[in-house]
């Protein structure tokens, strides 16, 4: 006999009027706290942003409220997690062009220190850091400008990483959103997940070490200069020599590939969960991390759906019998919506198996939905000012 | 011993959220800044063009050598570079012709003419291990050249 209940088992026995302020009560945290946002909004007296600041904070603090009402969780994390995505090459090309007049990385931006830091290039940056302390990325070490500082970008890193673990790759990654939009666009995979190898998921554990260490040797970012598909939708180098136009080449084929194509034919986020390095580097902190998902033998059917529909191959069949996913795991929350039976839960390590799966989720929530709410929601708000300058004045540049 | 995991657990857990909010708060209000300068962490000279070692002056503007640039996680590399920048922008004459003491020793390794409206330059080494032009660029408020070396200690 057990005592818990699935989260949405718990919404369906309250009274719809007592849920619904248990969620209020239980939003106020979230909605303190990306009230920034508007906030920041205001300093910057501009009529688009601030409707932009307003229109986040309310949609952020909506979805926040029907995640605790309904006990869905995944549902509403994609549909932000995919704004985000969308929305930071809506502002991050703009800038570029208004700052370095396009989006061509050339030796003089780079020589001048004007690359924006982004997270991916944590796991090459380490090692030079420790043993040289050296930053091996061309971009600006410390200020608080808005687009890629090294020292707001290692902190943010740090805080999510000891906070949610792996959970960035679906709650605060700029670029996820993209390999989880076109997974959902169709409804049912052409290549189903048995014809999938599952040896696969060691490849960006592969990939990790082979640019850690070639980064190292080297003194270069190798992943920005040669892998990341995001290049396409951020920045990237101009293609001024040969070896740069086979960098380009292989960007463009990469986003193609790994982002468009293979997603849409297995419905899996196939960039996230069998490519990318800084993924990899993330299931470790997972190891350390105080959040987990369970799945509770009593309960499962094992009618293998999670492994089936998990977008980053996280689950297989030891998972049923140990009772938790993969170190890969991202938190996602797609196996929790959608296990027929509520086998699956958020938990805290350490407590019993008798604990609340209610309480671990919130206390999951917190971290990882403020996350996305202010760092996420200010990418959407600024991507949603572009859009509306576009709208208002014809251009999307200031 | 179980009643004790699980409170750490819901510790750990109910710290969580302030740990992330704390350190989001520090990195966007410019407190990262204090860790990297705590960190003594600097931007690899590679990207940056490594310290200025000598300043020349030429009145209304001044050259900065760098210094020259092997770097490497454990070793020096065999074939580096040194970057040259002259500054301010808006007082630099038509055209640069300047011979440079690369390794400090006192003796011209090389000499550089550079135009500085085209951004064209020309390199004559006198020194073995000074090997070609690598560019000229405009960076911030400063025209550089980034001249190719070998290791002369290797």
């Amino acid at each position: 006999m057990t005592t818990e209940t699935q989260p949405s088992d718990q919404a369906k026995v309250q009274s719809p009027r007592m849920a619904v302020w248990k969620a209020l009560l239980l939003c106020l945290p979230i909605l303190l706290l990306s009230a920034l946002i508007p906030l920041l909004s205001l300093q910057s007296g501009d009529p688009l942003m601030i409707i932009s600041g307003l229109a986040v904070w309310i949609l952020v603090n909506v979805f926040f409220v029907l995640m605790l009402i309904t006990g869905k969780t995944h549902r509403y994390r994609s549909v932000l997690f995919i704004m985000i995505a969308i929305a930071l090459p809506l502002d991050f090309i703009p800038w570029m062009f208004e700052t370095y007049g396009s989006m061509l990385l050339t030796d003089e931006t780079i020589y001048s220190g004007g690359a924006s830091f982004c997270p991916l290039t944590m796991p090459m940056v380490i090692v030079p850091a420790l043993v040289k302390r050296v930053v091996i990325f061309p971009g600006t070490l410390v200020g608080t400008g808005t687009h890629g500082i090294f020292s707001m970008m290692a902190l943010l890193w740090l805080g999510v990483s000891l906070s949610i673990g792996r959970g960035w790759c679906s709650w605060g990654c700029f670029y996820g959103g993209w390999d989880e939009f076109f997974s959902r666009l169709r409804k049912k995979p052409l290549i189903k997940h048995k014809q999938i190898d599952r040896r696969w998921i060691y490849l960006p554990f592969g990939i990790l070490l082979a640019i850690v260490l070639i980064s190292a040797l080297t003194y270069e970012p190798v992943y920005c200069a040669w892998l990341c598909p995001f290049k396409l939708v951020t920045e990237f180098q101009a293609p001024a020599t040969t070896l740069a136009i086979i960098q380009i080449a292989i960007f463009i084929l990469l986003f193609i590939g790994l982002v468009i194509v293979l997603p849409l034919l297995t419905r899996r986020r196939i960039q996230c969960g069998l490519f990318c390095p800084f993924g990899a580097m993330q299931s470790f902190f997972n190891k350390i991390n105080i959040f987990g998902v369970r799945i509770d033998p009593e309960k499962c059917s094992r009618c293998e759906k999670c492994i089936r529909e998990c977008p980053t191959f996280s689950l297989n069949e030891a998972s049923l019998d140990s009772g938790k996913p993969l170190m890969t795991c991202t938190r996602c929350a797609h196996c929790i919506d959608n296990c027929p039976q509520g086998a699956i839960t958020y938990r805290i390590k350490g407590t019993s198996l008798k604990a609340s799966p209610t309480v671990a989720r919130v206390l999951y929530l917190y971290p990882a939905y403020f996350l996305m709410a202010f760092i996420g929601g200010a990418t959407i708000m600024n991507g949603l000012q572009r859009l509306l300058m576009l709208i208002t004045t014809g251009s999307m540049l200031h | 011993m179980e009643k004790l995991k699980a409170f750490f657990g819901y510790a750990m857990a109910v710290l969580a959220f302030p740990l992330i909010v704390v350190m989001i708060m520090a990195g966007v209000t410019g407190l990262g800044d204090v860790f990297v300068e705590a960190t003594g962490l600097q931007t690899a000279a590679k990207f940056t063009g490594g310290e200025v070692v000598r300043t020349v002056g030429h009145g209304a503007y001044e050259t900065r050598v760098h210094r020259m640039v092997f770097d490497a996680l454990f070793w020096e590399r065999s074939e580096g570079f040194i970057q040259v920048a002259w500054a301010p922008l808006d007082a630099l004459p038509a055209r640069i012709d300047e011979e440079i003491d690369a390794d400090g020793d006192g003796q011209a390794d090389f000499r550089v003419e550079v135009d500085t409206a085209n951004k064209e330059s020309t390199l004559t080494p006198y020194a073995s291990w000074v090997l070609d032009l690598e560019g000229t660029y405009r960076l911030n408020d400063t025209l550089a050249v980034r001249v190719r070396l070998r290791n002369p200690s290797r």
